[in-house]
């Protein structure tokens, strides 16, 4: 390798241990990675390493996603899912809030509801589908009930956590200022505890999709999950692809904007 | 004839915590109005749960304090904090973060409270960090804040938990005397708490000087006696100022010794 007049082999900075690297450079190694693995991909099947029933190509997969979007009522089964994923999303919010800071705030909810939780939180998904089926038929209320089953066991426990980590000073700097402990429950507590609930939010609503399309696979006859379960049924591989990566937009396009929303919303951080 | 009801009165206060002996033997002290008071000590001598007892943060176990004769209960606007840390709010403003002082008086106008703040942010010398979150100030800066605050509250006891002591050397001096020209200006009470002799020395009119375990006051030296109502910070160099620091860390340094 031929040595720099300071000695060091050519771009030996950009291997420095936890070194810094120029935004530019981050971004470029961000964009080649997967431009190499979208050019890796195309030459698949032209180049004979697999078939294109198994590995259908990058164009491919984006005419099957014109034709669904054109011909089989995607957007309509997007929408469906984004419609069941925030409506499960949103009760799991609602009730884990309040339940989350209650445990946290009273050492005798916590104490009655922890080991509950935890059991609860442990039990896989998919493993109760049967039992929702039985219990709630196959209707809308399987699906958010999965959902939910899924979201509000964890989220009540991060909840809780991020009541707990309010530092105490600010609760007492605002009692001796004058405020009730319900005034410096709202007025502090809640203020200080939002940035990482908005974060736990967001990380909660990802797992929403995880747990939609168990549920659209084994019961549903529309949704995003029922697209790609129908694709496979008639081995349309590019169909299959294409739906996989809707929800990855989706996922991808809903993370981003609740990351620009909490760097608005929490400048001071 | 019946003797004046002193003004602040730690009353035979013990304190216990789960099997504990916070302050195990009864603990006895007057503080006059408007005096400066430095509680001195290593960590884990009671210092700050007494002094969080006057704020009405902890409670004592047996006995009492009390404020011009009447026991003290939860806490109110009378006494304020100043933490070491997280002593503002990192989502107002420093205005906002002033304003909050007076968040729960009922007997202000918005008007009256804004001018007071106003007052406040000129009084610590932030009159042009007003809309700057608290992240964008110095350590120092975030300090100011909260006396301020504390002091547009209305608060006639300032309690202050080592509040200098995240501070580097420089800004801890500077602060150091921008709290002692605060309390010339806007004569309050304060009980402040620290470790460091020197800064006790410096800021108080007295020094209350701990022993370890047991808490029992070592010495009650009087500052002022010697160094006067006013310090600048020659006087760090001055002979007196250089006797009374020795003292009290011989004082410290035997009880130390004692105790283990």
């Amino acid at each position: 390798m031929p040595a720099q007049p300071n000695g060091k082999p050519p771009l030996a900075w950009m291997f420095v241990f936890r070194g810094a690297l120029p935004r530019g450079v981050r971004f470029a190694a961000g964009a080649g990675t997967a431009l190499l693995v979208l050019a890796l991909w195309s030459m698949a099947a032209p180049l004979g390493w697999i078939s294109p029933i198994f590995l259908p190509s990058p164009l491919g997969v984006l005419t099957a996603l014109w034709t669904m979007v054109t011909q089989n009522n995607l957007l309509t089964n997007a929408g469906i899912s984004i419609a069941r994923v925030w409506v499960a999303f949103l009760l799991s919010a609602i009730m884990a809030i309040p339940i989350g800071i209650l445990m946290s705030s009273y050492r005798i909810f916590g104490s009655a509801l922890e080991p509950l939780i935890d059991f609860i939180r442990y039990l896989p998904v998919p493993a109760l589908v049967p039992l929702s089926i039985i219990w709630l038929g196959i209707g809308e209320e399987t699906k958010i009930f999965l959902l939910w089953l899924g979201t509000f066991f964890q989220l009540v426990l991060l909840v809780a956590e991020d009541m707990k980590r309010v530092p105490q000073e600010y609760f007492e700097i605002a009692y001796t200022l004058g405020a009730k402990p319900r005034a410096a429950l709202t007025s502090v507590a809640l203020r200080a505890m939002l940035p990482s609930l908005v974060d736990n939010l967001r990380i909660t609503l990802g797992w929403c999709w995880t747990y939609l399309i168990i549920a659209e696979i084994v019961a549903a006859d529309n949704g995003l999950g029922f697209v790609i379960w129908t694709a496979r049924r008639y081995m349309q591989t590019d169909q299959v692809m294409a739906g996989v990566f809707v929800i990855g937009f989706i996922g991808l396009a809903t993370d981003q904007a609740l990351r620009l929303l909490h760097r608005r919303l929490f400048r001071y951080l | 004839m019946t003797a004046p009801v002193p003004y602040l009165q730690f009353d035979a206060v013990t304190k216990q915590f789960s099997g504990l002996h916070v302050v195990a033997s009864p603990f006895n002290l007057v503080v006059p109005r408007r005096q400066f008071v430095a509680f001195l000590g290593p960590s884990g001598c009671g210092k700050t749960t007494l002094m969080r007892m006057v704020g009405g943060l902890d409670t004592p176990s047996t006995g009492g304090i009390r404020l011009e004769g009447a026991p003290v209960g939860g806490p109110d606007r009378r006494r304020g904090m100043v933490f070491q840390s997280y002593s503002s709010f990192p989502w107002l403003t420093v205005e906002q973060n002033i304003m909050f002082g007076m968040k729960y008086r009922r007997d202000m106008l918005a008007a009256e409270k804004h001018e007071r703040a106003m007052h406040y942010l000129k009084l610590v010398g932030l009159q042009d960090f007003g809309a700057s979150y608290p992240n964008r100030i110095s350590g120092g800066m975030r300090q100011r804040v909260a006396i301020a605050r504390t002091l547009a509250a209305g608060s006639e006891i300032l309690l202050m938990d080592e509040p200098f002591g995240a501070l580097d050397a420089q800004l801890r001096e500077e602060l150091q005397v921008e709290l002692r020209r605060i309390q010339a200006e806007d004569a309050k009470t304060i009980i402040f708490v620290t470790h460091d002799v020197e800064e006790a020395v410096f800021l108080a009119d007295r020094v209350i000087v701990f022993s370890p375990r047991p808490t029992v006051i070592r010495a009650d030296i009087d500052i002022t006696a010697t160094l006067g109502k006013s310090r600048d910070l020659a006087m760090r160099d001055s002979t007196e100022f250089f006797r009374l620091r020795t003292e009290i860390l011989h004082m410290l340094r035997d009880a130390h010794r004692a105790a283990s």
